[in-house]
């Protein structure tokens, strides 16, 4: 239950500094669900209580000292590893990602009662050890929404032919997000025969090889998910020599490599694609993947059951299956850093005449469609 | 042989021994499954107490009043000749491999040929359970499996927990959209 605030029966007007868009849009979700008539986001600065600053960006720090002096204005921090940032700014409530509403709420009252005018950071110092921290409920649990088309984003359909540009916003690079880091963990253990792990984060993410390749974390996907979402700087996170369990027992959870890496690629693409892909490009589905342990995005059996029958491109896919390309975009996505992806080799992909145009899937093909269509329905509704 | 009677709405639950196919029809069914077991007494008997000796039976009910059967096969294979007369008329195959079970990647082989007619006909999804208590062989080396035995295109084969309702179903699903992926989610 959310404590009263003490001073004043008013809402506190909060200004967002240096908060990507995803976030911003969780934020004031959120807060419109869960603290109205507490917490309201304003694009005011001047008449904001509080402003909520994301340590991690790399202008929060220019941002917090270009705060105009006024000695009631709140200030308060959210970063992926907090005690960072106490070094930076002393006196700053700094709270952890993701977002918990009973921690910003905390820390805002303590802000606003107690302001703090942050100096200038002294010399980079060395990031802590990760802090073990539990929380029992993040911002992305309490948004009530379709999961899946939330994660998929909300692009428009590129052109079935190539066009001779595509957009750039069509793309994503995978290093600027925790996918990247974690991949390229898996490479380079499988490459050294060592078990590594990636750090950086308030938990450890264990990357062993024996007996099976596994995926070792504490980390629930509550809380995985959100981090695997937002855009990470490339020195939040590094890859070390295993140290070992850092958390009680019982506590890390173990997943197959390619479940882990399957869901961390799927929740950072959006409807997007790594950098570099072309979605034109026939490809094909090695093999399905694990659909009771992994995010399952929209439509994801439908593109499984046909992309591994053979080569096709995303686009194809799409125009068969007659849904939005971006779900598609975030299967091959998922399914690339899975490792389910096949690529046609170009010296055939050259001598193989052009496709005819993909056409939809024509359902009644199948043997008795219509009772198939209500078993599906039947399990689906009654999942 | 193959009769011209027309085919049923039954889905054919078939695997190894132990692997869980009573479990996973009880976890669907509409209905508590009608299941014949008896105590195991020859190898059978090393895994569970009980084994199924003639079938498993369970219904699924849908809109409409009609009825979708689940048969299980019994798992030893002293019963096999049961199979065939079970799988007659099936929409589809749902493979359960006892991950646990000796040399599991030896029985899958063994099922897909003996299914080999079924899943031509219609297709086969794959669910292995067991893999808390034996992590080898892993997924890998079932699609890899699979695809020395040249089934194509290559199948579903899900980490599945038989009483979990959620894990049976999506294999179901997967069968279902494996047969005819224009189905639209209803």
């Amino acid at each position: 239950m959310m404590p009263e605030r003490v001073e004043t029966a008013s809402p506190i007007h909060l200004f967002l500094i240096e908060v990507s868009g995803m976030d911003a849009r969780l934020i004031g979700m959120s807060l419109e669900r869960h603290m109205k008539g507490r917490v309201v986001l304003t694009n005011d600065l001047l008449h904001a209580h509080a402003v909520l600053i994301d340590c991690d960006r790399r202008g929060a720090e220019q941002a917090v000292l270009r705060l105009p002096p006024r000695k009631d204005l709140g200030i308060v921090g959210y970063a992926l590893n907090p005690p960072e940032f106490s070094t930076r700014f002393p006196g700053m409530p700094v709270i952890a990602k993701p977002l918990n509403l009973e921690s910003l709420w905390a820390a805002l009252t303590q802000a606003i009662g107690n302001p703090i005018r942050p100096s200038p950071p002294p010399a980079p110092v060395a990031v802590t050890a990760p802090i073990a921290e539990e929380a029992t409920k993040t911002l992305g649990d309490n948004i009530e929404t379709d999961d899946g088309v939330e994660l998929c984003g909300a692009f428009e359909d590129l052109p079935t032919t190539r066009p001779s540009r595509l957009p750039d916003k069509l793309f994503f690079d995978p290093d600027d997000y925790l996918v990247g880091q974690l991949f390229r963990a898996v490479v380079k253990s499988q490459a050294s025969q060592r078990p590594l792990a990636v750090a950086g984060l308030y938990r450890l993410i264990r990357v062993v090889l024996k007996p099976v390749p596994l995926c070792l974390t504490a980390f629930r996907e509550t809380r995985l998910r959100p981090i695997s979402m937002t855009q990470l700087p490339l020195a939040t996170t590094r890859i070390v020599h295993d140290p070992g369990t850092q958390d009680p027992p019982g506590t890390e959870l173990a997943w197959a490599t390619e479940d882990m890496l399957w869901n961390v690629a799927a929740w950072a693409a959006r409807g997007r694609l790594p950098v570099g892909t072309d979605p034109y490009r026939p490809v094909r589905l090695k093999a399905w993947p694990n659909f009771t342990r992994v995010f399952v995005p929209p439509h994801a059996l439908r593109i499984a059951a046909l992309w591994v029958r053979g080569y096709a491109s995303p686009i194809d896919i799409a125009t068969r299956l007659g849904i939005p390309q971006r779900y598609v975009f975030s299967f091959y996505t998922a399914a690339q850093f899975a490792g389910l992806i096949n690529f046609e080799p170009l010296s055939l992909a050259a001598n193989r005449p052009a496709p005819p145009p993909a056409t939809p899937v024509v359902a009644p093909s199948a043997k008795r469609p219509s009772l198939l269509a209500r078993i599906l329905k039947k399990l689906i509704n009654a999942v | 042989m193959r009769s011209d009677r027309l085919p049923h709405n039954k889905i054919i639950f078939s695997g190894t021994v132990g692997a869980g196919k009573s479990t996973a029809i009880a976890s669907l069914s509409d209905v508590p499954p009608v299941a014949t077991e008896a105590l195991a007494t020859d190898a059978a008997a090393q895994l569970k107490k009980t084994t199924t000796v003639a079938m498993d039976y369970g219904i699924l009910f849908l809109q409409g009043g009609e009825k979708v059967m689940l048969y299980g096969t019994p798992g030893q294979e002293r019963f096999s000749f049961m199979w065939d007369i079970l799988a007659e008329g099936g929409i589809g195959l749902v493979l359960l491999i006892n991950n646990s079970a000796p040399d599991p990647l030896h029985h899958l082989e063994k099922y897909l040929k003996f299914f080999k007619n079924l899943i031509a006909d219609t297709a086969v999804a794959i669910g292995i359970t067991h893999m808390d208590r034996t992590q080898l062989p892993t997924l890998v080396d079932y699609r890899g499996r699979i695809a020395q035995f040249g089934l194509l295109p290559p199948p579903a084969v899900f980490r599945v927990d038989a009483r979990e309702r959620d894990d049976v179903a999506m294999v179901v699903r997967a069968l279902l959209y494996t047969l005819n992926p224009g189905l639209i989610d209803a």
